[in-house]
């Protein structure tokens, strides 16, 4: 018998190419997605020094940042800004050019990278997966390893050697207990997790994350969950597959089918934790009475129960977190002591790679039946699958019929990268998993929550209580 | 990439805790395309805080003060460079022309980044940090020597602080080596494991 090994240590351990006593270790990549950004950097870096790729078939080329949400149809040509176009056209010229398939602007399969690659069935338990993107950690809701690269030389290594040199983080397992409550979702439980790890409590470790509230998430709960693993400084985040697991994969594009599915599920099985495996850290967390979250501040871990008030700054320990906090409200134009549901709101935007799956669509829509928004908003679903799947559920009818944009798949207003953004000053409701500043546009002050949280401020205007409607 | 063995240059102080890679090149920076070999992504360098909503100067902002002109070590506060794992930022540091980070404390990804980009990150505790900051303060357009082989530095008023950095990417920092050319070296190893993995996890074969 081997010593007990934690799930990030087997799937570590199975990668490791050449081992180093001590600094980084060489790992072999599985699968990486190569999303547009700044991937160009990247393939210049190959082109200049005369390299190709050595696995075209272990990389695939993504787009999803820069898309528009409208009018996809008239294809390039419908993108009025020439930097835009420019990422778009760099993305598939080197596609093109390096011999990478590429779900393009096009695409029936296009769709938010972190979103497609468990939709489609890219990420399995037991693979190392990286792409060029901080939110890769995703894909660890399937039980892999999923870690991002930087755009430049990091992924011009991926390509070139389809392998990447990384230092062994720390095992960290964050163990929720508890029966989540009606209204309550897993955004709840994440941002909750957030509030009490920090921004930077995960750095240089993996989180695993387990206990009875995962158990019993379905998988695309769980993606939510690990989809914000980076935000507390995490750059992988995994749950242990199981049968939700199995059952989510099984018959998805590029999962194993046959006698070779029943030969990766004994595999599988092995990849759990160990009983008595060793963390270097453990948190736990109760979420059995947990309230809907909202996001106060500039930072994830700026979160509060709907039911609570602006915090003090006066309240914190050290002299930086006061200054800080000061900062953030000032930044978010709140004053302290005043009742969160007080907040009035200007936007409200459902969509990104942590919310925008069918049954965040499903959530919000049952927030939103028979009901009218009073404040613009949009919603951009997380692929083009999911777009027809939630049409053939008539979600797109319920979201037009309340008054909700029903746009394309792309990050949107995420990010702003394709130019959706919320003005300057303007004061959204969002279902996204970064709140810094200026994150969605310029001035942009973001709350960020959960889709039926999202609908229920959309429709009165201000931080709601999705619990109370 | 350029070796980095000793760097005796201007410091700048920084004392603002949590820059994000946001801040350090914001978004809209980003969709520009950079020439190979061009310092194009100077521009975007902690945009916001140098200019104004007009794209004018703020005066008042350290780097835009006479004295740090050519700065090429920036003195940081905590967590900078956390957040979003955008390696423009890291370009952007190096195309303003630094070459040297020295903080409390820095993003993961983001030290990654700039250590393939020949720009040396260096920890140091807050107490080093503030004192740094009032004697760059002090002393507009005073140097710190940096010594990657000794793993020291010293700061203007003499003073000779050590830090720690990982051994591997220590040695590529010197010699200025490219990942890739030091990974092919392990061909031979690669190729085994491959073959290897292949055999036990057939499922996965040959398509991505
Ligand atoms: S949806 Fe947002 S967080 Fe996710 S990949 Fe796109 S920009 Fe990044």
């Amino acid at each position: 018998m081997s010593a007990p090994a934690t799930m990030f240590q087997k799937i570590w351990d199975r990668h490791v190419v050449v081992k180093a006593p001590e600094g980084e270790e060489l790992m072999f990549v599985d699968r990486s997605l190569v999303i547009e950004g700044a991937a160009f950097l990247g393939f210049d870096i190959l082109r200049n020094s005369g390299r190709r790729v050595r696995k075209p078939l272990q990389n695939l080329a993504i787009t999803d940042h820069y898309l528009p949400t409208l009018n996809r149809a008239a294809g390039l040509a419908g993108i009025a800004n020439p930097d835009i176009r420019r990422v778009i056209e760099l993305h598939e010229m080197n596609a093109r050019d390096f011999g990478l398939e590429h779900i393009d602007m096009h695409h029936p399969l296009q769709g938010i990278s972190h979103v497609i690659a468990a939709e489609l069935g890219l990420a399995q338990p037991g693979l190392l997966l990286t792409c060029n993107d901080s939110h890769t950690a995703t894909s660890g809701a399937m039980g892999c390893i999923a870690m991002p690269v930087g755009g430049g030389n990091q992924l011009s290594h991926v390509l070139a050697t389809q392998t990447v040199w990384q230092k062994r983080p720390k095992a960290m397992r964050i163990v929720i207990d508890g029966a989540i409550g009606r209204g309550v979702v897993s955004k709840d439980v994440i941002l909750a997790v957030m509030a009490k790890v920090g921004i930077g409590g995960g750095a240089g470790h993996a989180f695993e994350y387990a206990g009875s509230a995962i158990r019993a998430m379905s998988m695309e709960a769980r993606l939510t969950v690990c989809n914000m693993s980076v935000e507390a400084g995490a750059k992988i985040g995994m749950i242990a597959p199981d049968d939700t697991t199995y059952q989510y994969l099984n018959g998805r594009r590029y999962a194993p089918q046959g006698a070779e599915w029943d030969k990766a599920l004994t595999f599988w099985r092995t990849l759990p934790s160990d009983e008595d495996a060793c963390f270097d850290r453990e948190v736990h967390l109760n979420v059995g009475d947990l309230a809907p979250m909202v996001s106060w501040g500039t930072s994830p871990e700026d979160s509060a129960p709907i039911t609570a008030r602006v915090p003090d700054p006066a309240t914190y320990a050290t002299p930086e977190q006061r200054s800080r906090v000061t900062r953030a409200l000032e930044y978010m134009r709140l004053t302290p002591g005043t009742p969160l549901t007080d907040i009035a709101v200007d936007r409200a935007f459902i969509g990104s790679c942590t919310n925008s799956r069918m049954e965040d669509l499903r959530a919000a829509a049952a927030v939103l039946k028979g009901r009218r928004v009073v404040v613009p908003a949009m919603i951009s679903p997380g692929s083009t699958s999911i777009k027809h799947q939630a049409e053939a559920e008539g979600l797109d009818r319920i979201f037009i019929d309340a008054g909700f944009e029903w746009r394309d798949s792309s990050c949107s207003m995420c990010n702003g990268s394709n130019g959706d953004i919320v003005a300057p000053g303007e004061r959204s409701a969002s279902t996204t998993n970064r709140n810094f500043e200026g994150r969605q546009g310029p001035g942009a002050l973001t709350h960020m929550m959960s889709p039926p949280m999202v609908a229920a401020a959309a429709v009165t205007g201000r931080l709601t209580d999705v619990r109370t409607l | 990439m350029k070796p980095f063995t000793v760097l005796t240059a201007v410091a700048a102080p920084l004392d603002v805790a949590k820059i994000d890679t946001g801040m350090i090149m914001p978004g809209r920076f980003n969709r520009k395309y950079r020439r190979p070999g061009h310092p194009d992504y100077a521009e975007g360098f902690l945009h916001d805080l140098r200019f104004d909503s007009s794209d004018k100067p703020r005066t008042d902002f350290v780097l835009n003060r006479p004295a740090y002109q050519g700065a090429e070590i920036l003195v940081t506060a905590a967590d900078f460079g956390c957040g979003s794992s955008r390696e423009t930022a890291a370009y952007a540091v190096l195309d303003y022309g630094l070459r040297a980070l020295i903080g409390v404390s820095f993003g993961d990804i983001f030290v990654g980044n700039c250590l393939q980009n020949g720009i040396l990150v260096v920890a140091q505790p807050q107490a080093v940090i503030d004192t740094l900051w009032k004697q760059l303060g002090e002393r507009p357009g005073a140097t710190i020597t940096i010594d990657l082989e000794k793993q020291s530095l010293v700061a203007p008023n003499g003073e000779r602080h050590t830090f720690d950095i990982d051994p591997t990417r220590k040695q590529r920092l010197l010699l200025g080596l490219d990942d890739i050319g030091v990974t092919m070296q392990y061909a031979a190893e690669l190729e085994a494991f491959e073959n290897r993995h292949r055999r036990e996890m057939t499922w996965l074969a040959p398509i991505i």
